[in-house]
């Protein structure tokens, strides 16, 4: 009789609720979070999109214009040039006048991926002030 | 004795619970942080290639665009029109929120900038459009 007593006395000091069931609760929780769980690593591209008030502030100060066609061809300067060439003209054009930004013209038809590319290229050229419009 | 002493406590616990339900609690806490913010597109597009793109972890709303003109947002299409009472509501939840718009390569830059333009109109002014790191050109 004494030593049942004594037991429940060291049982209750050690353990004031069981931890079991809430360890359960907790796990299946923990699982359905895990499951659930989405890590995205997204990478992209930024570019400033003109409202029509930057957009005549734009037309005032010249940067450099780069076109895209709906074929995906480049247009700097009004001559085609190669994707390949884009950095090049731009590295040219940002020595010439380091703040000067990039308008981005491209045709509603123009293939993102091709625009992208001029994006990226213009970043390798040093500018990352860039404003993306379109035309039709 | 040392035999009554022993038993009560082995087949009352094994081991002792109460660490590994802090440990497992902050793991759950974790996954709840990082987890129930992110809104996928729900479709897979290829994505074009830039060596110049940067990781956007903040950027948890996902917009794409597929090749047909097609918008996707949270697992749906939806339509351009739609798309800026959407993105209203979702910036008066969270207004921390920030938009990628994953394109196709294929996709018409028109349908892009007019999510843009959308995003912008509800609300979001950091809008990204994603690329994948590496080669590039």
């Amino acid at each position: 009789m004494g030593m049942r007593r004594r037991n429940e006395q060291a049982h209750e000091s050690s353990h004031g609720i069981d931890l079991a069931p809430m360890l359960d609760f907790v796990i299946n929780l923990l699982i359905f979070f895990i499951i659930t769980a989405v890590f995205l690593k997204e990478f992209g591209l930024n570019v400033n999109r003109p409202t029509s008030f930057e957009q005549n502030k734009n037309d005032d100060k010249k940067g450099i214009q780069i076109q895209v066609l709906n074929n995906g061809e480049i247009w700097i300067d009004g001559r085609a040039v190669d994707v390949r060439a884009v950095r090049a003209n731009v590295e040219r054009m940002s020595a010439i006048d380091p703040d000067t930004g990039v308008l981005l013209l491209a045709n509603e038809q123009a293939p993102t991926g091709t625009v992208v590319e001029v994006v990226d290229q213009v970043h390798l050229g040093g500018i990352y002030n860039i404003t993306f419009t379109t035309s039709n | 004795m040392q035999h009554t002493r022993h038993t009560p406590e082995s087949e009352d616990h094994g081991i002792d619970l109460a660490p590994m339900l802090d440990f497992t609690i902050n793991l759950l806490i974790f996954f709840i942080i990082t987890t129930s913010f992110i809104k996928e597109a729900g479709i897979t597009v290829f994505k074009p290639n830039a060596i110049t793109a940067e990781n956007r972890d903040s950027g948890n709303l996902l917009i794409a665009v597929r090749e047909n003109g097609e918008i996707w947002m949270d697992r749906r299409p939806v339509e351009a029109r739609e798309l800026r009472a959407l993105i209203e509501r979702l910036h008066i939840e969270r207004p921390d929120d920030t938009v990628v718009i994953i394109a196709d390569k294929a996709s018409r830059a028109g349908v892009v900038a007019k999510v843009m333009d959308e995003v912008r109109m509800g609300g979001i002014k950091e809008v990204a459009i994603a690329a994948d790191p590496g080669a590039g050109g």
